[in-house]
């Protein structure tokens, strides 16, 4: 039998005979796209996001699945191309189309900070809570004054309304942010590049953090006195206590952020004076600050301050500014969600990089849901109501309140999130999860037996746990049931998941490519930090 | 689509005895392939399929559970609730969708209190369920109840329909009136001719053959009442023949006749033999003159010439191979047969021809698979012929799913012998010992009399061990399919004979390389077979002569829809679409205007009158969208919306994927989607751009034929109609089809006959005698039932 030469991508390659197109393009190094492929499992030719470009003779082209088609000697393939990239991204928005389930929870979608809430809820009710500190404090460094001032949209998404009442996500984000822990997060080399961040309210502070985690040298200015800007606003109406407000300060101070304050622009304090000192400026003035604005050579528009919206950089050269100065705010979370991006674009601007905005998470949105799904939900969550402090409002959660009040997390996110091999091509292939409108179906999970949960909404119909089975010779098995778009996966005779896979459910669960198949505890693996090995090293 | 109901226990649920599911073992066997006839004699038992029976089924067999699940949930034959104590089946191919089908199945609902969310009326005397086609299309809109079927069946006939069903089925059929009976003809007698075609008898032709016989067995004519297959002209069923000798010389031709009135003809043409015949017929003459209005007169009012011009017309330019000597030979008369050119070709090859001699001449024929791809069918054999092998497979293709086609059906009903010997050709030619029928189970008859037909050449000794009494073993056998359009794919079709779920798999390889049981298969559709023996008998050149360049020979077309004379028709390839459906379908009803043909079926699409003198052969088809396809032509007319048709055709592919691939079992659904909201009126202007988008997509990727043709019909309807589409962007339906975007409206016309708001079936019309009447449009259905019944064009659509 002599060896199989062809091209991909117009580089040659050769593969003994019989070997797949698939087989041959990951021999280069191609990562083509896969999730119903299984190398104990006769091609299904299901989910052809493997496809790719067979050159015919007579001149015109064809795609097929290179998981299932044989290398011939002499064919030409063409893999990463734009027509061959569009029809895998069309396979995967199609799926996405019919995909009964988010990747990410509703709660931490709309979170401007992104903080994976039920992740949190998860650690709290677990009482895990110094890793709970570094997670939450990850996301939203001054999560002491968000547990007190945040006007939580994240409880307005979250599914548990429909049942009951939201989850008191802020209450436990605070009860959080005040356990005692050392914990400091890491701080970059130094970079060598110093940054002065002019005012000191909620964008200017977490500007401050983020650059400073960054290596940079930063220096706060303030006309004020004490740092916190706007939020002396709040500290003077009782909304959060002075003490808090100084606790987040000193986390700042230690970790080397420079305050000055008392330092008012103007005078001899020139923006111009600052930029040839510094190697950035950001300006963080507030809504006060859009008065003094002109005065100090600043582009305006009708919202305020005018700034590119990717770059955030003003009319000045190296002059950036965020927060309410360029549009007000009047969320505390969304004016510190500004000052992130602010940061973020500063530092790419202080490394010589292209400046872009922080993606937006990838996630398939299931949207509303029917009291009818959310009772789907409540197989595992505790029924209580909304936990209220017994110490009234000022005191907040104890451990058990705390934990109690996680414990009520309907856990909307998926077990499978970030090691599934569906969101990691949504990913690259820049898949748009809504492309095609139309009827969702209901959402299901089964979770009543065993250590498997089996959501079919989010099945893809791979057929690798049914190949599995039958290999196994599980007496009772998985089998398709119905026909078209109406398939789904079951055990025959409307037994129970765990009735059908009693010899391979581990193994199905790995070879799963979506979160259709997952463990009940994959939750609690993911809190500690569960690598994805053999989940999602399929993809390459 | 019917899953397993995990609902409280079934209404009606038989208790699953285990001596029965053992009996059906025993009888299908236990192996895995047995999985699909053992669910079919399940359904068949109990009306479904009881999961308990399932259950011990798969205990005590081969068959896994999940292979058990999985097929039973694949198959539409295949209940899985309780069925009431009749099924009603409405037709929903092509021709009766045009013709209302929906409003039919709306109808029955109403009149037998069907809610919309089940299939069964509260006493659960009645279930009905949708049917993909009944390949009775001429007939459209059709409705079938147990075994009766239901020609023109319109909404407003719905109660008529259903009294019919009940009088029919209490009158216990005398089980000895079998039209199935073999039979030899008493020698020297004259032959009178009734088309026995399931859709003939559909129009009671099995009523009028019983007359008849019961009629000549009492006045004791020497006259053979025969009954013959298809004649083809099925705008004229039921057709009634007395032959030549008989009729002075030319057969004299009879459509229309009743069974009250079939006797009469008899009685003109021959003269009771003694006189006591004589005396019973006046006797029985007068009887029936009490019985028959007397004006009536059905040889005169029944009689028709086939000499003129419309008759004439529609056989003009008919050419007949597939379909030779039709309307002439008895299905099941093997003599008669023999006795025209039956079984000569394949002695022929048996004794004078090597295989390759004989697939030389398929190949210079020109001959290409009539199955719809129009694959060069003598190439096909010899890469079955070349592979080395102990076993070879030979399937014959009888899964005609198409909504809109019947031609399949009817050359199994009207020719199996001829079919036979097409495959027993291939066979040898092929190197095959091994035959299977694959013929879907919708066809009852067409399995009935191929299966009579076999088991008549095997007790001659004809097949089996012996073909034709050479030592050269060929076995053929019967599978019945068990309702799934997309096992018409090669590679579905063997998975389905394998006792899967019809799912089709990547080629290469190719069935002729690697089918059944992994061996070489050759799988040639019906009417390429029905080819065969013509091809051998006159040779390639003959069947070369005739038909285009690039496509050869003739072709069967199912002509129905919107035209004056439908039926059953074979012309050269390269007649024109024109020469079809003006010259010999008569064009469309006068008043109206032909719009389109839907050629090709769901593969295919809508070629518009404007290109109306497109030859018909397998390029230019191509060339302007369609594709040959099966041979379904269905005419529309100026009352079809495009978009609707569009719509009709994706939802009969998307209700037909197998769901393996992602591009056809979502793919198919969106564009479905979107063709649901322009219908609705819901559609945006990005829809058209990305129902093109998708389409080609869906094309590009999907893994089988199914799903790269499928979005044909969009394609062909957005390209020659995208008008019709933005109209219904702003909310108007040209056609006036689409119920969302229709109101109905009664004109000054209207004289207060109250007819309309009598058979208004959801009594959105007030009754109000002598005075103009109105309709409340909440409660409109939009039926069309008021604007059909109105004697004076009063209702109006708008």
């Amino acid at each position: 039998m002599t060896p199989v030469s062809l091209t991909i991508d117009g580089r040659a390659v050769t593969v003994e005979p019989g070997q797949t197109l698939l087989a041959a393009a990951r021999k280069l190094g191609i990562d083509v796209p896969t999730l119903c492929h299984h190398e104990k499992c006769t091609p299904s030719t299901s989910c052809l996001v493997c496809l790719v470009k067979v050159k015919t003779d007579n001149g015109s082209s064809r795609l097929v699945p290179s998981c299932a088609t044989r290398a011939e000697p002499g064919m030409v393939i063409e893999s990463e191309v734009a027509d061959v990239f569009e029809a895998r991204r069309t396979a995967l928005e199609l799926l996405f189309s019919d995909h009964v389930g988010d990747c990410l929870s509703p709660c931490h979608r709309i979170c401007p900070l992104q903080l994976n809430i039920p992740r949190m809820l998860r650690q709290v009710d677990d009482g895990q809570f110094t890793e709970a500190v570094a997670h939450v404090r990850a996301s939203v460094p001054l999560a002491g004054i968000t547990g007190w001032l945040c006007s939580s949209p994240c409880e307005q998404g979250c599914r548990r309304g429909v049942q009951d009442s939201p989850a008191a996500i802020r209450e436990v984000e605070r009860f959080v942010a005040e356990h005692d822990s050392p914990w400091l997060p890491q701080v970059a080399p130094d970079s060598g590049k110093s940054v002065v961040v002019i005012g000191a309210g909620p964008t200017g502070l977490i500007a401050a953090h983020d650059l400073r985690l960054n290596g940079h040298r930063v220096t706060v200015m303030d006309r004020r006195d004490e740092p916190g800007g706007s939020l002396w606003t709040e500290v003077e109406a009782g909304h959060l206590p002075s003490g808090t407000l100084a606790a987040e300060i000193d986390r700042l101070r230690r970790l080397g952020v420079e305050f000055r304050m008392g330092t008012a622009l103007g005078g001899e304090m020139s923006l111009g004076g600052l930029t040839s000192d510094h190697d950035a400026v950001l300006l963080a003035l507030g809504e006060n600050g859009k008065t003094q604005a002109k005065d100090l050579g600043l582009t305006l528009v009708p919202t305020g301050v005018k700034t590119d919206a990717t770059t955030c950089l003003t009319n000045l050269a190296r002059v950036f500014a965020a927060g309410s100065l360029v549009k007000s705010m009047r969320q505390v979370v969304r004016a510190m969600a500004e000052g992130r991006s602010a940061a973020r674009a500063v530092n790419q601007f202080l490394a010589g990089q292209v400046v872009q905005r922080l993606p937006k998470l990838f996630s398939s949105i299931m949207g509303k849901v029917s009291p009818e799904e959310v009772g789907k939900f409540m197989v595992g969550p505790s029924p209580v109501a909304r936990t209220v402090p017994a110490g009234g409002a000022n005191t907040g959660f104890t451990p058990a309140e705390a934990r109690g009040e996680s414990s009520r997390c309907l856990h909307c996110d998926c077990r499978s999130e970030g090691h599934c091999a569906l969101q990691r091509y949504a990913e690259i292939y820049h898949v748009d999860p809504n492309r095609f409108r139309g009827e969702r179906r209901p959402f299901e999970q089964h979770l009543e037996h065993g250590d498997i949960i089996f959501e079919p909404g989010k099945c893809i119909l791979c057929g690798i746990c049914v190949q599995l089975a039958e290999q196994a010779r599980e007496p009772l098995g998985l089998a398709f049931i119905g026909r078209g778009f109406d398939v789904k996966i079951g055990v025959p005779f409307s037994r129970k998941i765990d009735e059908g896979l009693q010899k391979v459910g581990r193994e199905c669960v790995e070879a799963c490519p979506t979160g259709a198949l997952a463990f009940k505890e994959d939750y609690v693996r993911q809190m500690q930090g569960f690598s994805s090995e053999g989940r999602c090293g399929r993809g390459g | 689509m019917r899953l397993p109901s995990t609902a409280s226990p079934n209404p009606g649920a038989p208790d699953v005895d285990v001596a029965f599911v053992r009996e059906a073992l025993d009888q299908a066997g236990r192996n895995p392939e047995a999985v699909i006839p053992v669910l079919q004699a399940f359904q068949e038992h109990y009306g479904y399929l009881p999961v308990e029976a399932l259950r011990l089924a798969s205990e005590q067999s081969e068959i896994r559970p999940a292979a058990m699940t999985g097929v039973a949930t694949f198959y539409d034959m295949f209940r899985h609730r309780p069925a009431g104590q009749h099924l009603i089946r409405v037709c929903r191919g092509t021709a009766c969708h045009v013709t209302g089908a929906d409003r039919v199945e709306e109808a029955l609902r109403q009149h037998l209190g069907i809610p919309k969310d089940s299939d069964t009326d509260a006493a659960r005397e009645f279930t009905i369920e949708g049917v993909a086609c009944l390949g009775c299309c001429t007939l459209a809109p059709v409705v079938k109840i147990e075994d009766q079927t239901f020609g023109h069946a319109k909404p407003e006939k719905a109660g008529s329909v259903i009294r019919e069903f009940r009088r029919n089925h209490h009158a216990a059929d005398d089980p000895g009136r079998s039209t199935e009976e073999l039979e030899t003809a008493p020698a020297g007698a004259i032959e009178v001719h009734v088309g026995l075609g399931s859709c003939c008898m559909a129009k009671g032709s099995d009523r009028i053959y019983h007359a008849l016989r019961e009629s000549a067995r009492r006045n004791g004519a020497h006259v053979n009442i025969k009954r013959v297959g298809c004649v083809g002209m099925c705008h004229q069923t039921p057709l009634v023949e007395v032959t030549g000798r008989a009729a002075g010389g030319r057969s004299a031709y009879y459509a229309g006749l009743t069974p009250a009135t079939a006797p009469a003809v008899l009685d003109f043409h021959f003269r009771p033999a003694g006189l006591r015949q004589r005396l019973g017929g006046l006797l029985n003459r007068t009887l029936d003159a009490l019985l028959v209005d007397a004006k009536e007169d059905p040889v005169r009012d029944c009689a028709i010439d086939l000499e003129a011009p419309a008759p004439r017309a529609f056989l003009g330019r008919q050419v007949h191979i597939a379909t030779e000597h039709f309307g002439t030979l008895d299905p099941l008369g093997l003599d008669e047969y023999l006795a025209h050119d039956g079984f000569k070709a394949l002695r022929r090859c048996l004794k004078e021809l090597s295989p390759d001699a004989i697939i030389n001449v398929i190949d210079q024929s020109g001959l290409r698979g009539r199955g719809g791809a129009g694959f060069p069918s003598g190439r096909k054999w010899r890469v079955v012929a070349q592979q080395a092998a102990e076993t070879k497979y030979v399937i014959c293709n009888g899964d005609e799913g198409d909504p809109g086609a019947f031609m399949d059906r009817m050359l199994l009903e009207s020719f199996p012998y001829r079919i036979i010997e097409g495959m027993a050709i291939a066979a040898v030619a092929v190197g095959a010992t091994e035959g299977v029928f694959y013929i879907r189970h919708e066809y009852p008859l067409a399995v009935k009399r191929v299966r009579t037909a076999i088991r008549e050449m095997e007790q001659r000794g004809w097949l089996g061990e012996k073909l034709l009494g050479r030592d050269r073993p060929f076995r053929l056998r019967i599978m019945e399919g068990a309702g799934a359009f997309v096992c018409g794919e090669e590679t579905a079709l063997i998975a389905s004979l394998e006792g899967q779920r019809g799912m089709p798999r990547l080629r290469p390889p190719f069935p002729a390389q690697s089918g059944f049981h992994d061996r070489p298969t050759l799988i040639n559709n019906v009417e390429t077979l029905a080819m065969v023996p013509w091809i051998v008998r006159h040779g390639a050149p003959a069947f070369a002569r005739i038909g285009t360049a690039g496509s050869k020979g003739t072709k069967v077309f199912a002509l129905a829809g919107a035209v004056r004379r439908g039926g059953l028709i074979e012309v050269p390839m390269g007649t024109t679409i024109r020469e079809v459906v003006e010259e010999i379908g008569g064009g469309v009803a006068p008043g109206r205007q032909w719009k389109a043909v839907q050629i090709g079926g769901p593969s295919g699409g809508c070629v518009p009158a404007s290109l109306a003198d497109t030859p018909i052969d397998y390029d230019s088809l191509r060339d302007v969208g369609a594709i040959m396809g099966s041979g379904g032509l269905v005419v529309l007319d100026d009352q079809a919306c495009m978009v609707d048709i569009a719509r009709y055709f994706l939802r009969f592919t998307q209700d037909q994927s197998c769901g393996k691939c992602t591009f056809c079992r979502i793919g198919t659904k969106r564009l479905l989607d979107i063709l649901d909201r322009l219908c609705a009126g819901k559609g945006r202007r990005q829809d058209l751009d990305e129902l093109d988008h998708l389409s080609r997509q869906v094309i590009q990727g999907s893994l089988c034929g199914l799903g790269k043709t499928a979005p044909n019909p969009v394609l062909t309807t957005l390209r020659y109609y995208r008008d019709e589409y933005e109209a219904h962007i702003e909310g108007r339906c040209p056609a006036r089809r689409c119920q969302a975007l229709v109101d109905y409206k009664i004109t000054s016309r209207c004289t207060g006959c109250t007819i309309c708001a009598q058979r208004c079936p959801v009594d959105a019309i007030p009754m109000r005698p002598y005075a103009r009447h109105e309709i409340n449009l909440d409660l409109c259905t939009r039926c069309d039932t008021c604007r059909q019944v109105c004697p004076y064009d009063a209702v109006e659509v708008e």
